[in-house]
């Protein structure tokens, strides 16, 4: 605290021995030009030295402005180098600028600042802007896929937010990293709202030096969005940018038709004593194919309009935006993202020192949505349902449009008939942005007071109609005759969300320089923030005439009763949490050659117990540009940094917790299960229990993180290297003890027991280079590794966690977070083939129901017995590596980009199969043990409805590896320079674009991108898979 | 002048933003509305409904029936496949470990059972803010408590043999793995202890149905010390209940509707369907009777009048309890349903089903098969039938059973007693049993199995009286290993 304390009144201090200086003022006038080219050059940023007149080179390259004679200009330029010229007299100057094939003058947006890419001792991935607009994601975050340090997961859903994990696994449940969208803290949902075209760069903080003034909440990496805005004094420039085309689902799971399908549902049955059940295989043919039916081409379109430019007080940024994403699953109609955006940035000059910033966006979301990821979502019941069921219904007397199975009787339901009576729409209105003051209260000393909001409401209504499943269907609501059955009601239900969050921050920002080469840049501030909100909602049961269009509260009719409290529900939630934080941090170089960094921060949260409110997270980077040595004389190396630094980060992602007592029946049972209430004869009593174990020592996370690494330019500065290497300790792991179960059912309160360990390194390497006179490359590849393990989970060692659930006629777990392991490992059996004959079960050890053709499970533990003991890790869902390529070509006026990523060494787990009786099988049954030496893969065990050895445990049998490599998007554009149009526009570009045009894997599922939360990373229930898109697009400038 | 005047807007802007700091992350409970432990127990009120949440975890220990009969020759785990319902399946087989869900549901059900009671327990004389809290039918209410701290610890002895014993307080988080097991016979002194406790405490009848008397409590305790041989005590304190129910004529009533809470009910767990549940993620916590559902006929249908409603076919009676009973003994159809038979005696119901896929054997269990109407809201899971837990005949055929062995031996009350329910059973006493000795002593017990059929009896029965090596061997029980579950 005294530190930040004193920094900040050293400060204020310091800056009041500054005077501003007074001078004669002439115009200065002239024309921008790029030297390889000699094209005029616009847009270019001209700026006196060290004042705050600045300008901007119109469409001609010309400009004007008023400096004190005998000043010094700058001229910066995306993609130029930076040249400085001195104006002593009036008159037109012609100034040139190179084009730059240097990295070294770059910027990065930093917490509370900006910092020249060559002063940085921390590390940090950056995406540019241009990056993401080539790309076109439906969000931003799919665009940091490829950066260095961050493996990223995607979504197939429309709009489905990826999985985001920057440089490893500190904790069980939380990975998502912090979004700080110009200043103000966002979560990674409200990426969701984020329009592209709107990106000027995305920076991610990665080690603990460049997060720590996150403090608390960088734990998981900060990713720092910056957005357009306004130019000074430029003519108002207008992008109009679209697309237009079409999503497919890249690959179907081969699945057995009909009559295949019936074989072996005969020789299931007959293995198992029973009858044969289809009795005339050649009248089966091959059916229907689900999958066939339920994938549909789905369109996707973005369109965005944005204007920027200013006057010398004024500048502004207005973006517009449209966004469509319809799913493949079911078709737009029942599954869809739309997207509206509006957003300014708008900065006032109110006086020569004071500044204001108006940054406010209004959002419209709207989704549609289909069940997901589980064996009767529409894929598993597309993978699993009867093939041999026309798709339209042809049984007389009865209702439905499709046709129904006379096995499947429940559960797993004609995918079509779900997908039919799937309705649901989901409306939300988003408004975010900030409110800025910045006034430079002497040179060099700018104090910043920021308000930052963002404010959502969200509105959502699902309709579970009654529905005919089928004859004898135990699912069904509606007899075959199409009336209902008595005591089940269709349903509506809706609610009504609100989430607010601001924050609100003050700090002074002051650079000076000691002597001649001692650069100070610093800052010190505190904020305060606040998240809250609310939801309510209300269901009710007989709606009018079952259908969609009467769907709404108002208009259905149940009434609660005795015997049934559902037909008219309601509820109602808030939340609200706080922080509190002070930070620092003093960035210092020795003549751009030592450089030092720390930084501190003190953190306040209502989520811990009262005895460890606050907590203190100090770091640290050193770097030494050994290139700007006398001594380093090199013509390979233009430039060559070391740098390193440590320090420590926070987590606060739990709930405060203390002994509550539970009084409401139902909000006992679900949840916890610590369920109250009894009935004495048929008068039910609520009853009331402890509900909840505090914890007053629950404290923070804290992580500390050492970083050492390099950055090197070499030949000529077309080549640039990047490499970090990292370690990372979680100590205090927040995290929900499993409990003995003689403490019985209440839920027990995360406590400080666990840590973890994760290392790694991250390498990015580009090249960028102009070919001849007309070929301009620029390439750069990354390369991220990382490892994971949980070093303690409670003194004893014994807490774990399991997740991973699916089911496949018993409800299965495969991940595990326990300690000596990877975070969220894959636990179960391994397999050792199939017995192959009586003998061999004889001599293996004992197996309970294990018959010839049965799999045979390693004894690992040697007891002669398989049972639980003999479990063990069978799979890892996270990558060993990933590596990114980016590649961009340019020649005369075409462009090429192309994309792609690889993983390597994460595993899928594949729960897509129901395993039911009746259900349908993949393909791999069809080479199935059928006799001695038929075969001994442990995947194709025989085929009965008994599975006394249960084979379809957790086993190796379901991992595969999941690596791939994708070619993630492919854009091939042409600048029109056709003259008559070149009056209108000052810019035309067409491309097409390919959007995850290949995937190369043995996984044999549809993708082994599988995201969710950490413990279904890479388990397969049937997750919808991503689509390839084809799209065309035009980009207009004028 | 001007440094100053920054110096003190920095210092005194510091010391704001300390103050408006440490207040801002503050946090109470009440701004969330949520009651905690401080405010509670401070009316008559707050005691009632805290001893009804003790009341709760009964219900949840609704498997434990099935798996009394499930292990033994009485019925087969059924189900869809032999990965369905998979930790009843390896109990049925005799190869269940101690990673089980059924087990460890209801060895942490009964320890939160415990729990409650204890917490009662420890705030009964001073509530948290030190007042104590008066009123008339406290003493009664500890007694319905004491009571069912027995009937858990009773599950968990029965079940487990000796097992973690602690009475004093609700465990922390820090106490619950480091305590040892108990030995069971300080387990069985505690819950006579308690079940004296509640004897003294309560009264004979209870206004409200399904709260704990003095009789049930003397029931219990009467099975507590048959448990132990202790045949004496056994024989005096089941006396105390001997003529204070009787036997309902026709058997197969007692599992209607109707017959809950009935003239022969001692004690029955509670069921409704008036406070429906969706909660699939806690099937057997809700006030809906899951066991139900789970014993139902597949794919059943027929026609308005058919009564009953389809299920998963699980818990399925063996043809070996079938035949059993003899001919003209009205439990056989009031206990097992051979759905062929139905089917084709009732064509008018127009019966379609699906033949259950899994360890078949044709019957299904008549006492707490589903039926149309009990059930609502997601009716599987909602079933209101109560759980006969202890019943008249049992108390009956308890008493026969301690007077067959007490040291002053009295075979005439015991063939009284064994009579008196065979009397009902086969509507005359042309059936009556007058043997004496170990003759008796075995018919008896047979006639526990015939009376308590599908009610949980069975294994437990089998295991005190030294009889499950001999009965059960042939489906894999191991002697000095089955007789009591794996500690989870």
């Amino acid at each position: 605290m005294n530190l930040k304390a004193t920094l900040l009144c050293l400060g204020l201090i310091l800056g009041a021995f500054l005077q501003p200086a007074f001078g004669q003022n002439i115009t200065a006038t002239g024309k921008v030009l790029n030297r390889s080219t000699g094209n005029p050059l616009e847009g270019v940023t001209v700026k006196e030295q060290g004042k705050s007149n600045v300008t901007t080179t119109d469409a001609s390259g010309t400009f004007s402005i008023s400096v004190a004679k005998g000043a010094k200009l700058s001229f910066t330029f995306v993609g130029m180098s930076p040249v400085t010229v001195q104006f002593n007299k009036v008159g037109d100057q012609t100034v040139m600028m190179d084009e730059a094939t240097t990295n070294l003058d770059e910027v990065v947006v930093i917490g509370y600042g900006t910092q020249k890419v060559t002063k940085v001792s921390g590390a940090i991935s950056s995406v540019k802007g241009t990056d993401v607009q080539k790309l076109k994601p439906v969000r931003i975050d799919d665009a940091i896929q490829g950066a260095s340090g961050v493996n990223v997961i995607q979504s197939g859903s429309p709009g489905g937010a990826p999985t985001i994990i920057i440089r490893g696994i500190p904790s069980y449940g939380g990975n998502s990293p912090l979004i700080v969208v110009d200043g103000v803290p966002q979560t990674q949902g409200d990426l969701n709202s984020i329009n592209p075209a709107d990106i000027e760069s995305i920076n991610i903080l990665k080690d603990a030096a460049t997060a720590a003034i996150y403090g608390v909440k960088s734990g998981n990496g900060v990713v720092i969005v910056t957005t357009k805005t306004g130019r000074k004094n430029q003519k108002t420039e207008f992008n109009l940018s679209s697309t237009y085309g079409f999503q497919e689902v890249v690959r179907t799971v081969p699945v057995l038709n009909a009559s295949e399908y019936g074989a072996i549902i005969n020789e299931g049955s007959t293995l198992s004593g029973g009858d044969v059940i289809f009795n005339d295989l050649s009248k089966l043919g091959v059916g229907t194919n689900w999958q066939d039916e339920v994938f549909k081409k789905a369109p996707i379109q973005t369109h965005s309009l944005t204007a920027r430019g200013g006057s010398d007080k004024v500048t502004y940024f207005l973006s517009g935006g449209y966004l469509s994403q319809g799913g493949i699953v079911g078709g737009i109609d029942k599954s869809r993202f739309d997207r509206i955006n509006f957003g300014t940035n708008l900065t006032f000059d109110l006086s020569s020192k004071l500044k204001f910033i108006l940054n406010a966006n209004y959002v419209n979301l709207s989704s549609k949505g289909v069940q997901e990821n589980s064996f009767n979502s529409i894929i598993g019941s597309a993978l699993n349902f009867d093939p041999t069921v026309p798709v339209y219904n042809n049984v007389p007397n009865t209702v439905g449009q499709y046709g129904f199975s006379s096995r499947l009787l429940s559960e797993v339901f004609n995918p079509l008939t779900k997908l039919e009576n799937t309705y649901n729409k989901n409306i939300g209105n988003k408004f975010f942005g900030k409110f800025e003051l910045q006034y430079d209260v002497l040179k060099n000393l700018k104090l910043t007071t920021r308000y930052g909001y963002t404010k959502y409401n969200g509105n959502a209504k699902t309709f579970t109609p009654s529905v005919f499943y089928g004859i004898n269907n135990v699912d069904n609501s509606l007899d075959e005759l199409g009336n209902p059955v008595i005591g089940r009601h269709n349903s509506v239900a809706q609610q009504k969300s609100t989430n607010n969050t601001f924050t609100y921050e003050l700090f002074g920002t002051y650079n000076f320089k000691l002597a001649k080469n001692h650069h100070f840049e610093t800052v010190a501030g505190f904020s305060l923030a606040e998240v809250s909100g609310n939801a309510a909602g209300a269901s009710r049961q007989d709606v009018p005439f079952n259908s969609w269009e009467f769907a709404d509260y108002t208009s259905a009719t149940g009434n609660n009763s005795a015997t049934n409290l559902n037909a008219n529900t309601g509820f109602y939630y808030q939340y609200r949490s706080r922080n509190a934080s002070l930070f620092g941090r003093i960035n210092y170089d020795y003549n751009d050659k030592y450089l030092v960094s720390v930084t501190a921060r003190r953190d306040g949260s209502t989520a811990f117990g009262k005895d460890n409110k606050w907590a203190f997270f100090p770091s640290g980077s050193l770097g030494w540009v050994v290139s700007k040595e006398n001594f380093f004389k090199s013509r390979f190396i233009d430039f060559l940094k070391i740098r390193g630094s440590y320090g420590s980060l926070g987590n606060d992602n739990v709930s405060p917790t203390f002994r509550t007592i539970q009084t409401d029946y139902l909000a006992s049972l679900y949840g916890s299960g610590n369920s109250i209430g009894y009935t004495f004869g048929s008068t039910f009593i609520s009853g009331s229990t402890l509900g909840s174990l505090g914890n007053d020592e629950l404290g923070w996370e804290t992580q500390t993180q050492m970083n050492v690494g390099f950055d090197m330019n070499f030949y000529k500065n077309k080549f640039n290297i990047s490499a970090d290497y990292f370690q990372k300790k979680t100590k205090g792991l927040i995290y929900v003890p499993s409990i003995s179960a003689t403490l019985g059912t209440i839920p027990p309160p995360p406590a400080n027991i666990g840590s973890t360990k994760s290392s790694g390194v991250d390498i990015t390497l580009g090249y960028k280079d102009r070919i001849g006179k007309n070929l301009k490359v620029s390439t750069s590849v990354t390369f991220t590794s990382v490892k994971n393990s949980v070093t303690a989970t409670n003194n004893e060692g014994t807490a774990r966690l399991v997740g991973g659930g699916y089911f496949n006629g018993q409800s299965q777990t495969v991940s595990v977070f326990e300690k000596d392991q990877s975070p969220w490992y894959y636990y179960g059996y391994r397999t050792d083939g199939l017995f192959q004959s009586a003998a061999e079960i004889a001599a293996s050890a004992t197996q309970t129901g294990a018959q010839p053709g049965d799999i045979k499970f390693v004894d690992l533990n040697g007891d002669g017995v398989i049972d639980s003991k003999d479990q063990t890790q069978i799979g890892n869902p996270f990558p060993k590596f990933t590596i990114g390529w980016n590649l961009n070509l340019e020649y005369k006026n075409f462009d090429l980009s192309v994309l792609t990523y690889a993983s390597s060494g994460n595993d899928v787990y594949n729960a897509m199969e129901r395993n039911a009786n009746n259900t349908n099988k993949f393909r791999s049954v069809l080479s199935r043990w059928t006799g001695p030496s038929t075969t001994n893969d442990a995947r194709s065990p025989r085929y009965s409805f008994v599975d006394a050895n249960n084979n379809s445990r957790v086993s190796d049998r379901y991992v595969y590896d999941g690596s791939f490599i994708k070619i993630r998007n492919i854009v091939l554009g042409y600048n029109l320079a056709f003259k008559p149009v070149m009056k209108v526009f000052k810019a035309v570009r067409i491309y097409g674009q390919v959007k995850n045009a290949f995937t190369f894997t043995k996984y044999e599922g549809f993708d082994p991108e599988i995201s969710g939360g950490l413990d279904n990373i890479g388990i397969d229930r049937g997750a919808y898979p991503l689509a390839r898109s084809y799209s065309v697009g035009l980009d207009l400038k004028f | 002048m001007k440094q100053l005047q920054i110096k003190l807007t920095g210092v005194l802007l510091l010391a704001m933003v300390f103050v408006s700091c440490n207040k801002w992350v503050d946090y109470n409970p009440k701004d969330d509305f949520k009651i905690t432990d401080q405010e509670y127990l401070r009316s008559e009120a707050d005691y009632r409904a805290m001893a009804v949440g003790a009341y709760a975890p009964l219900q949840w220990l609704n498997q434990l029936v099935p798996v009394g009969d499930m292990i033994t020759d009485n019925s087969v785990s059924g189900g869809e496949s032999a990965s369905d319902v998979f930790s009843l399946q390896q109990i049925d087989d005799f190869s269940h470990g101690p990673i089980n869900f059924t087990l460890s549901d209801l060895w942490q059900s009964s320890y939160e059972g415990i729990n409650r009671v204890n917490y009662l327990g420890q705030y009964r004389d001073k509530n948290l803010q030190g007042e104590t809290i008066s009123f008339p039918g406290k003493d009664a209410l500890y007694g319905e408590l004491s009571f069912l701290r027995a009937y858990y610890y009773f599950t968990l002895v029965k079940m487990y043999g000796g097992v973690p014993l602690f009475v004093e307080k609700r465990l922390t988080l820090a106490e619950s793995g480091s305590i040892p097991r108990s030995s069971k016979e300080d387990v069985y002194s505690q819950i006579e202890t308690d079940l004296t406790n509640a004897i003294a405490a309560l009264p004979v009848t209870q206004v409200e149905q399904g709260r704990a008397t003095k009789y049930a409590a003397q029931a219990l305790l009467g099975k507590v010390y048959l448990y132990q041989k202790k045949y004496d005590a056994a024989a005096s304190m089941l006396e105390n209940v001997i003529g204070k129910f009787s036997l309902v004529t026709n058997f197969s009533s007692i599992f209607l509707p109707s017959g809950e809470n009935g003239p022969e009910s001692v004690f029955e767990i509670q069921y409704s369907n008036g406070s429906a549940t969706y909660d699939w993620a806690h099937q057997t916590r809700g006030q809906g009777n899951y066991s139900v559902q789970q014993c139902g006929v597949r794919g059943l249908n027929g026609s308005a009048a058919m009564p009953y409603s389809s299920g998963w076919s699980t818990n399925l009676p063996t043809q070996n309890l079938a035949a059993a009973y003899e001919a003209g003994d009205q439990r056989k159809a009031g206990t097992v349903l051979d759905i062929e038979a139905y089917k084709t005696g009732n064509p008018a119901l127009n019966v379609t089903y699906q033949v259950a896929p899994y360890k078949n054997t044709g019957l299904y269990n008549q006492k707490y098969l589903p039926r149309k109407g009990e059930t609502s809201g997601q009716i599987e899971l909602n079933y209101s039938n109560n759980f006969r837990t202890i019943r008249y005949a049992d108390v009956l055929l308890m008493a026969a059973e301690a007077n067959n062995k007490a040291t002053a031996a009295n075979d005439i009350k015991a063939q009284n007693y064994l009579n008196q329910v065979r009397r009902r059973a086969f509507g005359n006493n042309a059936h009556d049993i007058l043997t004496t000795g170990a003759t008796l002593y075995d018919a008896i017990l047979n006639e526990r199995r015939l009376e308590l059929a599908m009610e949980g009896e069975r294994f437990f029965d089998l295991v005190r009286t030294g009889k499950a090596a001999t009965v059960l061997a042939p489906l894999g029980f191991v002697a000095g290993k089955h007789e009591l579950f794996p500690i989870p």
